[in-house]
């Protein structure tokens, strides 16, 4: 019945589209250690984020025991964080929930399997991130169950380039 | 690629100071000098010793002073070899793991004065919590060091005793002094501390326990047991493809035991969500905590890392 439906094409994703903004980029280069804000982020194809953790060939991070092709940068909604604020009274920063950028107006959920370009990188979403209790353990707050299937989105760099704050977002056609 | 997870944030000794007879102070940074994950005034950490000892240190610096972790230790010969291992084997540039901060105490706002009491080498944590304090404008805080006669970290300590924050009592001189007229009286804005050797902090909770458990702070040299859940019960993994017997500690989880045996289990959200360790179990009454499996798979598979156990024994199929 899915198959049938016509989601996600070319077309339907033209007529519908959506555009949003980076608003936060964060990096950190070893496990545990907080995220830095940053201006901008370089970004290498099929290899993650220059300095941070999960750059391919570093392999610093909390999961870099569990390597995983489709992790090279992460995302994270800015919507989320108001959200939690406004729904489970919990304050979260950007530099707390330890994605690589923050995003507005990007409907991350619906992403999986889809191409996007976010400033002049080309991006493919691999899969939902899913909350882990490592988070809670760094940020001494109880935000395991609230991030529940918003927990941000994985992606493979397929183009490489320099993402800024302020870049747009935009679904790759 | 690292086989195994990373467990502890590593850093690298950049500084050894002699602090006192038989005291060193040792400077943990990390290796690119990145902020450090943050801590409370007078937190602590665990050390993962090259020797595989691991020791809990307070920290002596204040939390904002984020881009190091210091810590004295004096070296006890008859200690359990902690110190001993820092004192003599670890030198400027060596690579140590350390845990994330804990513990520690926030100062609250409605807390307009503190009193600390400090045995000897004790006085660790308060001077965390002095420096934070003066930093942030509290004026109203004071310091009891009782020593035997020589006072450890003395040059960190000397402009607050100069400035009258520390009050320095030896007790070779005029004998122990009275806890309970250092502290002086309950008041609900007033917050007490205490960190010294174990007689010294069993007579300070003796002496305020009647006060408010929110206004009183006791940090111990060597760590209370852990708090359990009343209710856990201990018991034994049995692994039917290889004939091991785990023991699974009350409140330990059945993940945690695992790993300790050696065991390799694929683990990622650790919160029964993401179905990463599901196992198989034959034998036993296990007890579901999940968010992922459904009834029919419950009766064939748990997931280790929130599972725990209804009989004294359990079988997995590993």
């Amino acid at each position: 019945m899915l198959d049938e439906i016509d989601a996600g094409s070319a077309d339907s994703t033209a007529r519908l589209g959506w555009t949003g903004l980076v608003r936060f980029l964060h990096l950190a280069p070893r496990a545990f250690l907080p995220m830095r804000a940053m201006e901008q982020l370089v970004l290498v194809a099929g290899q993650g984020i220059e300095g941070d953790r999960y750059m391919i060939g570093r392999e610093e991070g909390f999961y870099s025991h569990k390597p995983e092709e489709g992790r090279q940068v992460t995302l994270f909604e800015l919507e989320t964080l108001v959200a939690l604020k406004r729904d489970a009274g919990i304050e979260l920063g950007p530099e707390e929930h330890r994605r690589n950028v923050t995003v507005e107006g990007v409907p991350l959920n619906h992403l999986v399997g889809r191409r996007f370009w976010l400033g002049e990188t080309l991006l493919e979403a691999t899969r939902l991130s899913i909350p882990c209790r490592h988070i809670e353990e760094i940020t001494g707050k109880a935000i395991f169950d609230p991030l529940i299937n918003r927990s941000g989105l994985n992606c493979r760099i397929l183009q490489g380039g320099i993402v800024r704050v302020g870049d747009t977002v935009r679904n790759a056609l | 690629m690292s086989a195994r997870p990373i467990t502890t944030i590593k850093t690298v000794v950049v500084g050894i100071e002699a602090a006192g007879t038989g005291i060193k102070v040792f400077t943990l940074a990390d290796p690119d000098r990145w902020d450090l994950p943050p801590f409370k005034p007078g937190a602590h950490i665990d050390l993962h010793l090259p020797n595989g000892l691991v020791r809990t240190y307070s920290l002596c610096n204040e939390p904002a002073d984020n881009t190091r972790y210091v810590i004295a230790v004096k070296r006890e010969a008859d200690g359990r070899g902690g110190s001993r291992a820092l004192h003599d084997e670890v030198g400027i540039g060596d690579v140590i793991g350390v845990s994330l901060p804990r513990g520690g105490l926030e100062p609250g706002a409605d807390i307009a004065r503190h009193v600390f009491v400090a045995g000897g080498i004790g006085v660790t944590p308060f001077l965390s919590m002095a420096r934070h304090l003066l930093r942030i404008g509290n004026a109203d805080f004071v310091l009891h060091l009782i020593v035997r006669e020589e006072v450890p970290l003395a040059a960190h300590l000397a402009p607050l005793i100069e400035a009258g924050r520390v009050v320095v009592h030896r007790t070779s001189r005029a004998g122990r002094p009275d806890l309970a007229s250092l502290v002086g009286e309950v008041g609900v804005q007033t917050m007490v501390a205490c960190c010294g050797p174990e007689g010294m902090t069993d007579e300070f909770e003796g002496m305020t326990a009647a006060w408010p458990a929110a206004n009183v702070h006791i940090e111990r040299f060597v760590a209370p047991p852990p708090m359990i859940d009343p209710d856990a019960k201990p018991f034994v993994l049995s692994l039917a493809r290889t004939g091991t017997e785990i023991q699974v500690r009350a409140g330990q989880t059945m993940l945690a035991a695992l790993q300790e045996g050696g065991i390799d289990i694929p683990t990622s959200c650790c919160g029964g969500i993401c179905g990463a360790c599901k196992v198989g179990w034959i034998e036993g009454k296990p007890v579901h905590r999940d968010r992922v499996l459904s009834p029919y798979e419950r009766e064939r598979f748990l997931m280790v890392c929130v599972a725990g156990s209804d009989a004294d024994r359990l079988v997995l199929d590993l």
